[in-house]
């Protein structure tokens, strides 16, 4: 346990400190501020076209940091010889695994927070609605990363880190569609479509299932107690993909 | 202490996983309270038989017993160690402590012993970025003590070092020995295994050809370079 901690507090410190972080960052608050020209411009829906395209935004650039972050964690250690020097210490592979996990997930909170915060900021001034909701979106944006997370640190246990944060994206967008194209195959009634499109179903996390950016803009009523299920579902989703991750960083040898 | 019996490695090289045996049987033995040396050319597999013992590689076959509860027993620091960058030296070394399960208060008492100990207490806020290779080498060898360990594998710890670094180097060595501690180190640096080791092995493509005291080496050739050169060239 103390060695989780520890490798959780370092790769906090680790995530944190790194300077592409902080260019990532303000490159997401200017375009989330972006949001301010495209309200100007369209006529009484100000504030929804501030909340819309801010979580986008937040999506986007959050995705860019879960990917690129996660897929360089365990590569980078061992790339650089870092692994001697905790392995040839009372280090489990499993503590390793969930302590860069962890780790990044506070980083992860700083940032979607730090956006979170500045788009409700934004929404607050200048449409004069203390949105709540944004809150909510960008907690649910934060879930859904975490599985990105998790799955791409997954891969990065087997490849290179560039094949990981690949496979990452591909993760996210798929989990974006998953769901719609089951429900496509489903109306074809051909029975190995259908079968395809369930086995990808099963092995890509489900993350439109959480996505409560429509209920944000007033689009959509979101029924809370199926999206606390879903939000179970990921958790364990991604206790599996660590342990996954685990099983298979436990056969490497340095 | 460290008993190595019959230690075979294969490794995969190439696209086509071509199998490559890197330790054909490597046999050594390490008393408790020795300095040993590990000597032998590159390529040899000294860091390999090192590697293994540390459970960082799986033998092939045979066996290794570091006679120690456990790596919480043991310290090793590796050839041109790289750590991690955005870290001081102060906050690597508490790192380094939390992984052994050191309370605040203890884990800050000996970080600073041993920053102290490996003079580096001056730059101990500085980033690891900024340290010169002979600073890195000798928060290296801090890592390696942080547990105060009974066993302690260093590889290459000379390298890189000024004059003065080396001196010191040796000098840790020379104290945990006095201490009662095990020592293993490589090196190529004949002239420092000379100084502080008691006994030796010499290996050469991958199995010990020779171990044995450094008197006894001594006793067959004039220098210590001169009785390496005819084992690893016979």
């Amino acid at each position: 346990m103390k060695q989780l901690v520890a490798i959780t507090i370092n790769t906090f410190k680790e995530t944190i400190r790194d300077r592409v972080l902080a260019v990532i960052v303000v490159f997401a608050l200017l375009m989330i501020a972006g949001g301010l020209w495209l309200g100007s411009i369209s006529l009484g829906e100000q504030g929804r076209m501030i909340k819309d395209f801010g979580l986008v935004a937040v999506t986007g650039f959050g995705l860019i940091v879960a990917v690129f972050v996660a897929a360089n964690l365990v590569h980078k250690e061992v790339e650089k010889r870092t692994v001697y020097v905790l392995f040839s210490k009372p280090v489990s592979r499993a503590a390793f695994i969930t302590g860069k996990f962890i780790g990044l997930c506070g980083t992860m909170a700083v940032v979607l927070a730090g956006m979170g915060l500045f788009l409700f900021a934004l929404v607050w001034i200048v449409a004069g609605q203390a949105s709540g909701m944004v809150l909510l979106a960008v907690l649910m944006i934060y879930v859904q990363l975490l599985a990105v997370v998790a799955v791409t640190i997954f891969f990065s246990t087997m490849g290179s880190a560039i094949l990981a944060a690949v496979l990452g994206i591909c993760v996210f967008v798929a989990g974006q569609l998953s769901h719609n194209v089951l429900a496509l195959t489903r109306l074809g009634k051909n029975p190995i479509t259908e079968a395809l499109s369930w086995v990808v179903y099963v092995i890509i996390p489900n993350l439109s299932a959480v996505d409560v950016k429509a209920g944000a803009v007033g689009e959509q009523t979101l029924a809370w107690g199926q999206i606390g299920l879903w939000v179970a579902y990921l958790l364990a989703y991604i206790v599996v993909a660590l342990a996954l991750a685990t099983v298979i960083f436990r056969r490497k040898e340095f | 202490m460290i008993t190595v019996v019959g230690l075979h490695k294969l490794v995969a090289v190439g696209l086509r996983r071509r199998r490559v045996e890197i330790l054909k049987g490597v046999d050594l033995r390490v008393d408790r309270n020795d300095v040993f040396g590990l000597l032998g050319p590159n390529g040899a597999g000294k860091t390999t038989t090192v590697k293994v013992a540390l459970g960082l590689m799986r033998p092939s076959s045979g066996s290794v017993e570091l006679g120690v509860d456990g790596l919480s027993q043991v310290g090793y620091m590796p050839e041109n160690p790289y750590f991690y960058d955005y870290l001081s030296g102060r906050e690597f070394l508490g790192f380094c402590a939390r992984l052994f399960g050191f309370e605040a208060a203890a884990r800050h008492d000996r970080v600073e012993q041993l920053l102290r100990d490996v003079g580096l207490a001056e730059a101990a806020g500085t980033h690891l970025r900024k340290y010169s290779k002979g600073m890195l080498q000798r928060i290296g060898i801090a890592q390696a003590l942080v547990n105060d360990p009974e066993l302690v594998l260093l590889d290459e710890p000379m390298t890189g070092l000024d004059p003065v670094g080396r001196v010191e180097v040796k000098r840790i060595i020379e104290r945990l020995h006095e201490r009662g501690k095990t020592v293993m180190f490589n090196s190529h640096i004949l002239s420092d295994v000379h100084e502080l080791c008691s006994r030796i092995a010499i290996m050469r493509t991958g199995r010990v050809v020779w171990q044995g005291t450094v008197h006894e080496a001594l006793a067959e050739a004039a220098t210590l370079e001169e009785f390496f050169m005819q084992v690893v060239t016979s």
